[in-house]
Parts: structure tokens; C-alpha cells; sequence
């Protein structure tokens, strides 16, 4: 049954060879680096080999493709920030570091592979706390302390909001399952109206959704540049699944309608509105940053935005969009604060002017930088172009959502002129005297590597797509029992064919609404999955 | 009902009335009564107890709140090993190991603060 949990016992495991290491071999940053990744790999190998597909301890640990697939992604990110952070972090607590990016991707994996609201929580907090650690590890710095400080205290009252809306529909459904809540078919209760905002409030902290956002600027701004990252891309990728899953597989009765003249209260109106705030506010905010860590941050905001507008069409199609985008952005956006911290190596700081002239400097890393901001605005060839295309039309499955569509669109040509603005430093402006190539070999190849990767997403976007449509589609291996005789679960197309209201008012539910006929129909399920008794 | 609230008012009133009687007979006998003898011991805050010396915005070091740090994680296991070490004959082995295993995570946590130095008061 524990062997569900194997890679993140591994990695638990590495964390603490990582801790002896720091106190025996203190100076061998080699070699700690490598014991990190090395536990990494192992993890991943866990992954692929982990025998069966399953539900254990009443869905606390979920083990299906889905899940496998991004446990992987997250993994990938949170070694990306070892790497990052094996170039960039200061000498003193090195493998302290590296041991609280293992112990946050924990937290990220744990939260990929559960369907109970207490473990969501637990994971969600195991992933916060070495968050905040990180963000303040820069002591010297009061930028970072800064950070830190207001990370932790916006990101634990937001951990309240968010137990006590767990606490509500716990309350009210009987069961933190969410299978088991999904089935809960009373009459809408204002107290879980409560709890659903409640709780929708909690996430949007963690995906810096308006006007829960405030905390973005200064932690991306202050936090040491690996930290941001991955606070950035994994616990972005984690805080997405994780509220798609709640969404869709718990409470997919209760979405209502954003749609524009055909408003249904739920949570889809909610995520709508802040999605609408979010790509608006992000966007405009970020015309006028001088520092790319901050203006990394705003678009990140508007990248949240983006996101939950695919959520809030609630509808099967949007949701492969919403964790392939989200996918693709976390690569980028990992790759762009890896580039950034290069920078901030050879020139000490990420100002705009930091980047003068850095395609004279270092050609290759400024031809990187331009594929991970014209990805990030959305240019054809690159894999953020095709992730927008598929969110947006995947999001018009629901047509009447065209209005918060044609308001991305708009707010994404916006985005075009800061990203521009970044580059124009980096192939316009002269460069500065004296500089010199900083010393990151390893850091330099991954983001080479990160660029690479989404030039072939944007070239081939099936390399992902493709795997993800399928393990979104296909149901989980037949005898796949757990052991404590919990039916087995079909794995994906519960979380997003669980099943369909059994009230009359999934007849006015955007889930029961005609899809867009594009190919998005292929990934969505061919018929309802089988209950669980 | 009606009666019960009634009934809560009265209450409420005699709660009020009841301990301001005592208040106001000790403040009637101090003015009427009791001579005036101001002295050290009678004017300090705590009649009783040790002498307080300095201010009491003190910065305490940081070490002490490692120190507590620790101290507290150990607190707290003694309330797990107490039912473990009460059933103890009853357990399976499975539950022995995972005690273990708990503790040994306690325990590289001590050593390795150790090793870092913390527990050495500077």
C-alpha cells in the first residue's frame, strides 16, 4: 500500500542524505548537487516503475496516469530549481537549500496524487512552508526577508480561507472525499456556497489570482531567483491541478454559468471574474515594471488569469487546454527566471538596464530569452502560442464565454509590448563595459535545453498533447484493487467525467452544454464513467 | 420562554451585583478606616515574589527561540510515545518500525542542528 508512495519517500529519503551531507561535506557543492539530482532521477524512476494504478487509504493517495504524468512534470521543475539553485545560492546553508526544494516538491507530488480534501491541505502546507524558507534565503538581503515575510503571513492566513472553506463542505457533504462529495446531492446550502468561495479564495492566493495578488510582485521580485522559480512554475502546475481536480471531480455540480446573459451562480461566475481582473490588472501593471522579476510576476498574474478562464468554462475540453497551457507556461516561465538569474550573475541585478546589450554579451542566452518571451506573449512558433489557441477555443466549447475570451485576446496583445520592451534591452541597447560570461554552466545548458523544449512544443505540440489527451481519455488499468478493498477508482476520467449531476440541473450545466466541435472532442469521454458503489 | 429569559436576566443581575458588593465594602473601609502607610514593599507591583530588576524590554537572543524550537519538537513526541510505549505489547511490528522511523527523523533533525552548531550557546 506505502509503495503508492514510493518516489516521494525517495526523494524525502535524498532530502535527508542531502541534510548530512551539508553538516559532514559542507563545502562540496558537486557533490551535494549531486546527491539532490541523483534522488531526483531515482524518484522519476519510482514513477515509471511503480507497479499498479490505484486508490489507497480512501483516496488520500491516488495513483493513475494523470497524476504519473505530472508528478513527473513536477519533479522536472523542482530539479530545474536544484539546478538553478546549485549555480546561483550562497555558500552558507547550501544543503539546506537544495534540501527544501526536495522537501516543496514533496508537498507538489503528494498534492498531484490525491483525491481527499485533508490531504490536499496537508500537501498544499508541506509545499508552502519550504516555500517561504526559500523565498527568505538570501539573508543578506532585505528584499528577501522582505519576501519571505510577506509570503508567509499572506500565504498562511490564505491556508486559513482555505481550511475553513474545507472545513464548510466538509461540513455540509459529510466526507472530504471528493468521489464522495461529488455524490452529495442535497440542495444547494449557502454554507457551501460559503465554503466553495472560501475556498476558491485560498487557491487564488496560490495562483496570484486579482485580488489575491498582492504577494507576487515583491516575493518574485525579492525571493533568490531559483526560489522564484519554482515558486513560479511548480507550485503553479501543482496549485492548478489541484484546483482543476477539486473543481471538476468534487464539486462539477455546482459550476453555474459565466457565460455572458446566461449567469448561474457557482463557481464558474467567481473564477470568471477573477480571471477577467486578473488578465486586466496583470497585463496593465506590467507595462510600467523597470525590474523583469517584478514584470515576470504581473505576467504571471495574467497567466493565472488565462488559466482560470479555461477552468471557468467547466467544460471537458477546456480542462486537457488548462493542464497542457499550464504545463508549457511553467517550462517557460522556469526557463525565463533561469535566464534571469544567469543575468543577474554576470550583472548583479535584473533591472531592464541589466539586460543592455546581452545579445552582444552572451548570444545564445539572449536567443533563449527571446523564445521564452515571445512564447510567453503567445508568437506562432512556440509552444505558448499553441497553448493559448487551444485554451481560448477549448474555453469557446462554452460559446456564451466569448466576452471573457475577446478580453484575453485583447489583454494578450497588450502583453506583447512589455515582453518587447525586455528584448529590446537584450538586442537594441548597446551593452555596458567590462562584462563577462558568468560562470553557470549548468544552469546555462538546462535553460538552453528549457528553450529547446518550447521550440518542439510549439513546433510538435502532440509530443504532449497527445499523451496527455490519452491518459485524460483512457480509464485506469482493469485489477487495479487497492488492498483496502476501496473500489478501484478509474483513475482519470473520474476527475473529469466523474460523473454527471444527478439533479435535474445539469440540463442548464455547462457541462452538459455542446462542445465546440474541434478536436477536443477526441480527449473528452465517450460515455459516463461507471459509478463507484 | 419568556420565563427562561427572565430568569437569565435575574441571573445576570445578581452576577453583576455579587462581586461589586465585596469591591465596594473593601473601598468604603480603605477610605473610612484604614490609616495611611505608603511604604516600598506596599507600593511595589507584586507584594510577593522575587524583586523584578531592569526594564522588561529586553531582546532576548535569538538562540532561545532555536532552543525552544527543539525542545518543544521533543515536547511534543513524548505525547506520541506515551500510547505507543502503554500498548506497546499489543503493536505489531509494523507499528514499532514506524515509531522508529518517526523518531529517527526526530532524532537526524537534533543532530543535525547539532552539527550546525545551534545547541552551542555563543
Amino acid at each position: 500500500m506505502l509503495i503508492a508512495l514510493l518516489p516521494e519517500t525517495i526523494l524525502v529519503a535524498a532530502a535527508l542524505v542531502v541534510l548530512g551531507l551539508g553538516v559532514s561535506v559542507p563545502k562540496s557543492r558537486a557533490l551535494i548537487t549531486a546527491a539532490t539530482l541523483l534522488g531526483g532521477f531515482a524518484a522519476a524512476a519510482a514513477i515509471f516503475l511503480l507497479p499498479s494504478d490505484g486508490n489507497f487509504l480512501h483516496g488520500m493517495v491516488v495513483l493513475e496516469p494523470l497524476a504519473r504524468m505530472f508528478k513527473l512534470v513536477i519533479l522536472g521543475l523542482g530539479l530545474t530549481a536544484v539546478v538553478f539553485a546549485s549555480d546561483s545560492f550562497p555558500e552558507t546553508h547550501f544543503a539546506e537549500s537544495l534540501a527544501l526544494v526536495l522537501f516543496s516538491t514533496v508537498g507538489m507530488m503528494l498534492l498531484a496524487g490525491t483525491e481527499d480534501l485533508l490531504m490536499i491541505f496537508i500537501a498544499l502546507e508541506l509545499t508552502s512552508i519550504p516555500l517561504y524558507i526559500l523565498a527568505a534565503f538570501d539573508k543578506q538581503s532585505r528584499s528577501s526577508a522582505e519576501a519571505g515575510l510577506k509570503y508567509f503571513l499572506i500565504g498562511s492566513v490564505s491556508a486559513a480561507f482555505l481550511l475553513y472553506g474545507l472545513s464548510l463542505i466538509y461540513g455540509v457533504t459529510g466526507s472530504t472525499n471528493l468521489q464522495a462529495i461529488a455524490r452529495f446531492s442535497g440542495a444547494p446550502d449557502p454554507l457551501l456556497i460559503a465554503g466553495i468561495v472560501l475556498t476558491l479564495a485560498g487557491f487564488a492566493f496560490k495562483v496570484a489570482a486579482v485580488p489575491f495578488q498582492l504577494w507576487a510582485p515583491d516575493v518574485y521580485e525579492g525571493a533568490p531567483t531559483a526560489a522564484a522559480a519554482l515558486i513560479a512554475s511548480g507550485s503553479k502546475v501543482a496549485g492548478i491541478f489541484i484546483l482543476a481536480r477539486i473543481l471538476t471531480a468534487g464539486l462539477g455540480s455546482w459550476a453555474g454559468s459565466a457565460g455572458w446573459g446566461q449567469f448561474l451562480p457557482g463557481w464558474a461566475p467567481v473564477l470568471a471574474l477573477m480571471a477577467a481582473a486578473s488578465v486586466v490588472l496583470g497585463n496593465i501593471a506590467a507595462l510600467v515594471q523597470s525590474n523583469v522579476k517584478r514584470l515576470l510576476a504581473y505576467s504571471a498574474i495574467a497567466h493565472g488569469g488565462y488559466l482560470l478562464i479555461g477552468l471557468s468554462s467547466a467544460s471537458r475540453g477546456s480542462l486537457t487546454a488548462v493542464l497542457f497551457y499550464v504545463v508549457i507556461y511553467a517550462l517557460t516561465t522556469a526557463g525565463a527566471f533561469g535566464a534571469v538569474a544567469i543575468v543577474e550573475k554576470q550583472r548583479g541585478g535584473s533591472r531592464l538596464d541589466d539586460f543592455d546589450g546581452l545579445a552582444k554579451s552572451s548570444p545564445v542566452l539572449a536567443l533563449c530569452l527571446l523564445v521564452f518571451f515571445i512564447s510567453l506573449a503567445g508568437i506562432p512558433p512556440l509552444a505558448g502560442f499553441f497553448g493559448k489557441f487551444y485554451l481560448f477555443t477549448a474555453a469557446l466549447g462554452n460559446p456564451s464565454l466569448l466576452w471573457l475570451v475577446i478580453l484575453a485576446v485583447a489583454m494578450n496583445a497588450v502583453s506583447l509590448y512589455y515582453y518587447l520592451i525586455v528584448l529590446k534591452h537584450a538586442f537594441v541597447f548597446p551593452a555596458p563595459e567590462g562584462i563577462r560570461p558568468a560562470n553557470a554552466p549548468a544552469s546555462g545548458f538546462l535553460v538552453a535545453a528549457l528553450a529547446l523544449a518550447v521550440l518542439a512544443l510549439g513546433l510538435a505540440p502532440d509530443i504532449l498533447l497527445t499523451p496527455l489527451a490519452n491518459t485524460i481519455a483512457s480509464p485506469a488499468r482493469p485489477g487495479a484493487t487497492a488492498s483496502t478493498g476501496v473500489p478501484p477508482v478509474s483513475g482519470a476520467r473520474h476527475f473529469l467525467c466523474g460523473r454527471q449531476p444527478p439533479n435535474g440541473r445539469d440540463a442548464r450545466s455547462p457541462l452538459a452544454a455542446p462542445r465546440h466541435p474541434n478536436d477536443f472532442d477526441a480527449f473528452a469521454c465517450r460515455k459516463p464513467a461507471a459509478e463507484t458503489p | 420562554m419568556n420565563s427562561d429569559y427572565l430568569l437569565l436576566t435575574i441571573f445576570l443581575a445578581i452576577a453583576i451585583v455579587f462581586p461589586l458588593i465585596p469591591l465596594a465594602m473593601a473601598w468604603a473601609w480603605a477610605r473610612l478606616f484604614s490609616p495611611a502607610k505608603p511604604g516600598k514593599d506596599k507600593q511595589s507591583s507584586y507584594e510577593c515574589g522575587i524583586e523584578s530588576t531592569g526594564p522588561a524590554h529586553v531582546q532576548f537572543q535569538s538562540h532561545y527561540y532555536l532552543y525552544a524550537l527543539i525542545f518543544l519538537v521533543f515536547d511534543v513526541e513524548t505525547v506520541f510515545l506515551m500510547p505507543f510505549a502503554a500498548a506497546f505489547l499489543k503493536l505489531p511490528v509494523s507499528a514499532f518500525l514506524a515509531l522508529m522511523v518517526f523518531l529517527l527523523l526526530l532524532v537526524e533533525g537534533l543532530v543535525w542542528a547539532w552539527a550546525k552548531g545551534i545547541l552551542a550557546w555563543k
